[in-house]
Parts: C-alpha cells; sequence; structure tokens
C-alpha cells in the first residue's frame, strides 16, 4: 500500500533523550574508535558525530511508524542520511528534545522514499543537532507512483 | 586540527578499512538501537534484503566514514555537516574501504567528499562533509 502523501509536512511529538557516557562508550566501541574523549570518565568526554543515530533513527521514525495516515510498512532499507551540528559536540548529561516531522515522500520504480528530519536542542534551546533521514519502503509504490529519476548510483541500499 | 598544519585541496584523508561479519552488526544495532532484522537474522533478510542475505546497517557505514572525518578534523565538535547515501548494500562478511578528499576550503572550513568501496571496487556510500579547521 501506497504511503499517504498528505502527511508530508506533519511535525509528530517531540521525545526526550538523554545522552549518558556509558552508552556514548557503547556506540564508539561499536565504531572501533580509539579518540580517548569517547571513553573518557571526565569533563573532556564528547560523542561521535553519529552518536546522534541512537536518537534520530528508530526513535525519530517511530511516531511516523506507528501513524495509520501514513501507512509505512517495516520492510525498510536506508538510503540517505544528512546530519548538520551546532557548534559544540553532544556530551553526558545533555537532555534533548527531539522533533520529528515529514517533509518528503516520493517514488522510484516499486519503492517508496520517506524523509524525516529530526530537530534536536538541548535544555536551553540550543540547537545541537538535525538528522534528516530517507528511508526507503520495499515495493510499496503505487504501480503508476514514479515521479523522480535514479542514476545507476542513486540505487536503494542499506 | 593542529593550525600549523596546512590542509591543502586535493588532500586525501588517512582511510578507514573495517570488516562487517555477524558481530559487529549486532554491536552496531545494540549501541544505536536499531534493531532491523535485516541486519542480523537471514531468514528475515530473505525476505525483504535487496541482496537476499543480511547487510550492515546503513549507518555502521556511515559511522565508520565519520569515525576517518573526525580523525582527520581533530574532534567531533569540528565536524558541521556529514551527508550520505547508501548505494550499494554492504554484504556481511564482507570488507570495504572509506577515503575521503578535501575538495573546497573557505573560511576555515573544509568541504570533503566520503565514498565507501567495497571488495570489488563498487561504491557502498558516497557523500560529502563540511569540518571547521
Amino acid at each position: 500500500m501506497a504511503l499517504n502523501r498528505e502527511k508530508v509536512g506533519t511535525t509528530y511529538p517531540a521525545y526526550t533523550y538523554e545522552v549518558s557516557r556509558e552508552k556514548i562508550r557503547e556506540y564508539a566501541t561499536a565504531l572501533g574508535e580509539t579518540d580517548p574523549r569517547y571513553f573518557s570518565d571526565g569533563d573532556d568526554c564528547v560523542a561521535p558525530p553519529t552518536f546522534a543515530a541512537c536518537f534520530t533513527i528508530t526513535k525519530g521514525n517511530a511516531a511516523a511508524f506507528a501513524d495509520p495516515e501514513l501507512g509505512a510498512h517495516h520492510g525498510v532499507v536506508h538510503g540517505s542520511q544528512r546530519y548538520t551540528f551546532g557548534d559544540r559536540a553532544l556530551r553526558p548529561g545533555d537532555v534533548l528534545t527531539c522533533t520529528p516531522r515529514i517533509t518528503d515522500i516520493s517514488a522510484r520504480g516499486a519503492n517508496e522514499f520517506l524523509a524525516i528530519e529530526v530537530t534536536c536542542e538541548d535544555a536551553d534551546g540550543h540547537h545541537l543537532v538535525t538528522a534528516l533521514s530517507t528511508i526507503v519502503l520495499l515495493g510499496s509504490a503505487a504501480p503508476a507512483a514514479e515521479d523522480a529519476a535514479g542514476g545507476p548510483d542513486e540505487e536503494v541500499a542499506s | 586540527m593542529s593550525a600549523e598544519r596546512s590542509i591543502e585541496v586535493g588532500d586525501e584523508l588517512p582511510p578507514v578499512t573495517a570488516e562487517s561479519n555477524l558481530v559487529t552488526s549486532v554491536l552496531y544495532a545494540g549501541a544505536s538501537g536499531d534493531m532491523n532484522p535485516l541486519h542480523y537474522d537471514p531468514d528475515f533478510a530473505a525476505q525483504v534484503s535487496p541482496t537476499g542475505g543480511v547487510i550492515a546497517h546503513g549507518m555502521y557505514s556511515m559511522g565508520l566514514a565519520s569515525r576517518m572525518l573526525t580523525a582527520f578534523a581533530g574532534g567531533p565538535e569540528r565536524v558541521l555537516e556529514v551527508d550520505v547515501r547508501f548505494t550499494r548494500p554492504w554484504p556481511l562478511g564482507t570488507t570495504s574501504t572509506f577515503t575521503g578528499t578535501v575538495t573546497a576550503i573557505e573560511d576555515g572550513v573544509a568541504s570533503v567528499s566520503l565514498v565507501g568501496t567495497n571488495e570489488s571496487g563498487e561504491r557502498i556510500l558516497r557523500g560529502t562533509a563540511r569540518v571547521r579547521l
């Protein structure tokens, strides 16, 4: 079933995420990071840039995928991802307010592309990171829904 | 990155090479909270995977490209933006290499092109980044 394109522009309720030292360590370990600040017990501890994945991919998409009016299914792959950062790295103790919004829905071939932006601010309203994810819903497009041409490098991946 | 180090357009970043396997994939799933079984369950992957098999998280590849970027830039606080497209699946059990090239320098900010290449020389990831020098 195709996605409901009238949902483009929909903002979902904000959720919070608290950055913790142990989660930063766990994430850095999964990437084979060696920067000692990711493993520090001190005030210099910071998170790697894509640590933001921990609270912007699954959590950021959850409201949209739970929205019966959108009609998303779970046979998905990740098409593209952008992170735009504020003027400092994330650090333990940050309490983020994250607001997801559907920014675009398109189709190519049998697949649909759902773009979700998540804007994340700290407790003082200071912008720390904005995520823009394009999630590819495999096989959900209506037969005549193709509306974007992709080059050979634009194909679906992971 | 120290101010003494001179960065020029055309400079190549020290590359990062890594294998994806069931351990890296489960570690990344747990660390990131992305529990899509496409990344560890062969039966599920057989139903929906573009390759018919288990593939790495796209974010694992982006994370490795970003590891290269922060090592070059001198820390995560210098990374202003990372923007990538996952152009091919990365099957578990294979190795990919991530490379970057400085494409422009303006007002103390370097633009970097990012590429992830699989064992066959095909691109699994491509993108751009901006880092403060």
